[in-house]
């Protein structure tokens, strides 16, 4: 009897490790998997996108009202400068949403947005009339 | 990112995911707890009795009487009939309607907690359970006789609850969920789907009686009911009272279906979770599958999300069938179907906490439009500024990164160890020695293991 329990209790506790390594990695992997080209979430200076490192502005080029390439991943530090550059070849108005900013860009034309860093969270760019995504700006703590 | 676009269409800000090391830690944590929770001292049973003590008779007296019934049943009327109108009438914008953000962030969300914490707070409200009650009181008046009802039948349970919370469920994220770029649902299907549930469940309580379907069918009675229980305030024989925190919940599964509901809820919870990210490639595969048999990309889309909810609410059910028939490897266990109402009441916490772990930061962001623009302004035509609130926005600063994700794990972790201690002391019933009782619960734990761990693994891939 005793001794039933403790296989069961042993059996469990290699169970319960196994499912913990499980879980952990599963999550790495996810979370790669999941953010795709971006996926550097701790190294921004990996990334393409990652404007937090200067120099070049990140621009996003629309072509008949969608982004060039799909959307683009933008990723910065809360305290960062977030600068980028949205050039269309359509007249509408670039909407980031959490930080309700708005520009409007002139067909052919380019308008640049320069702002603190400091809501954390996932968010929005949209071409506000025609409610096209167009970059996901990615604020982490 | 067009998926989950409902809560997206409402909410500008998303959460970040959970971090690999904070997942890694609340993992450890639950492993830990759940250890010393089954080796602690815990002999005998302690929720089984509910401890019920009356409070004094003024405030049963004020609470219950009849013209404050009648003015809170007056105001759930009210305010349903408000959601409706602006859903038929009001802007297509789903963030500037009141219908949407009322019914399902404020009502939706905001019940379970008030309930947990206030006891069954969404009965004296209920517009349906109001309107029947009346037009029971009228039909007493001129008829002289109470109302003749058909005899509910006793198998049928909670099913119908259970059926209509997928429903629920299915219309917010499938149906509202795939109009394609952040369009969320539209509110006059809201409004729409409003008007066809009132008329179902008057004509349901009619033919079984108000209480009686509510009790049993009416979705929203169930589902904020079935929360309330985990609370220490309730109503007996007419008098408000006090009682053992999660003590009435060990009596709430009793009748048939009610497994059901509380699976449906947590199956619901995480595939709004899991289509953000964890099931979000599996389910672009199966709708891509389905254009190439021949569906358009709408129903492809509706029909692979479907087919991934019922799978969420198949997989849940089947690891809690698992845990219960690990069970039944233990002498002297009873039969199969005692075990499985028997243990149904242990997942109410974890549903709780997988609503507050989901959408904690969607409600608090959403409430702030709810009283400001769309309290002032609940049709979103910028025509009514009723309490100057309408130029209000959402301030995103509330709530920080870390905030968020401690809340999350936090609500996962207490969850997950109230539904433990629950079914550790629902085992002492049934196994009195609490060694037998004890090695029951191995399998248990498993269960609650596996949901903790899937809840959080949820919300480490969300929006990947």
């Amino acid at each position: 009897m005793r001794h039933a329990s403790k296989l069961v209790l042993t059996l469990f506790v290699l169970v319960g490790a196994v499912g913990l390594t499980a879980c952990g990695s599963s999550s790495d992997e996810g979370s790669g998997a999941g953010q795709g080209a971006g996926s550097t979430a701790t190294k921004p200076s990996d990334g393409p996108e990652s404007a937090s490192m200067g120099g070049k502005v990140p621009s996003i080029v629309i072509r008949g009202g969608e982004p060039v390439g799909g959307v683009k991943e933008l990723e910065y530090d809360a305290g960062d400068e977030i600068r980028f550059e949205v050039e269309s070849d359509v007249a509408d108005e670039v909407h980031v949403h959490g930080y309700d900013l708005m520009q409007d860009v002139p067909a052919g034309g380019t308008v640049s947005f320069d702002f603190p860093a400091e809501i954390e969270g996932i968010f929005e760019v949209e071409l506000e009339g025609r409610g096209e995504q167009i970059a996901e700006l990615r604020v982490n703590p | 990112m067009t998926w989950l676009p409902f809560a997206h269409a409402l909410a500008a800000r998303q959460d970040l995911p959970i971090p690999a090391w904070l997942f890694a830690w609340a993992a450890s944590i639950v492993l830990i707890v759940s250890f010393v929770a089954l080796s602690a001292a815990w002999r005998s049973p302690r929720f089984e009795e509910a401890h019920w003590r009356p409070l004094g008779a003024g405030p049963s007296r004020l609470l219950l009487s009849w013209p404050l019934q009648a003015l809170c049943g007056a105001v759930g009327v009210f305010l349903l009939g408000v959601a409706v109108y602006a859903g038929l009438r009001g802007t297509e914008a789903p963030d500037r309607n009141f219908a949407l953000t009322f019914l399902f962030v404020t009502c939706w969300l905001g019940f379970p907690v008030f309930s947990a914490l206030l006891g069954d707070v969404f009965r004296p409200f209920n517009p349906w359970r109001a309107v029947g009650r009346a037009a029971g009181a009228g039909f007493r008046a001129i008829a002289g006789q109470r109302p003749v009802h058909l005899a509910y039948p006793r198998a049928l349970g909670r099913w119908p609850a259970a059926l209509g919370l997928l429903a629920f469920v299915w219309l917010e994220v499938v149906y509202g969920g795939s109009g394609g770029v952040a369009v969320g649902l539209d509110p006059y299907v809201v409004g729409v789907a409003a008007l066809l549930y009132s008329a179902y469940t008057l004509a349901m309580m009619a033919l079984f009686g108000t209480e009686e379907w509510c009790e049993r069918g009416e979705v929203f009675s169930v589902y904020f009911g079935m929360f309330s229980q985990l609370g220490c305030f309730g109503v007996e024989d007419g008098r408000l009272g006090r009682r053992r925190p999660f003590a009435a919940a060990t009596r709430w599964a009793t009748l048939p279906g009610s497994t059901a509901v509380v699976i449906a809820s947590i199956a619901s919870t995480s595939f709004d979770g899991g289509s953000e990210g964890a099931f979000k490639g599996a389910i672009e595969s199966t709708v891509g599958w389905l254009i190439d048999l021949g569906a358009g990309p709408l129903a492809a889309q509706r029909l692979g999300d479907t087919i991934f909810m019922l799978l969420c609410f198949a997989g849940v059910g089947l690891v809690y069938l698992l845990g219960v028939r690990g069970m039944r490897t233990v002498p002297g266990a009873p039969s199969l179907a005692k075990l499985r109402t028997g243990f149904a009441h242990t997942l109410v916490p974890i549903a709780l906490a997988y609503l507050v772990a989901h959408y904690f930061s969607l409600f608090v962001f959403q409430e702030q439009a709810q009283f400001t623009y769309l309290l002032s302004d609940p049709l979103g035509t910028a025509t009514t500024d009723l309490f100057g609130t309408a130029s209000g926005g959402v301030d995103y600063r509330v709530l920080s990164a870390n905030a968020i994700w401690y809340i999350q794990v936090g609500a996962l972790v207490v969850g997950h160890v109230i539904g433990l201690t629950l079914a550790h002391d629902r085992a002492l019933v049934y196994w009195p020695d609490y060694r037998e009782a004890a090695r029951s619960q191995y399998w248990m734990l498993a269960v609650m293991v596996a949901f903790t761990c899937f809840g959080l693994y949820l919300l480490s891939v969300a929006n990947g």
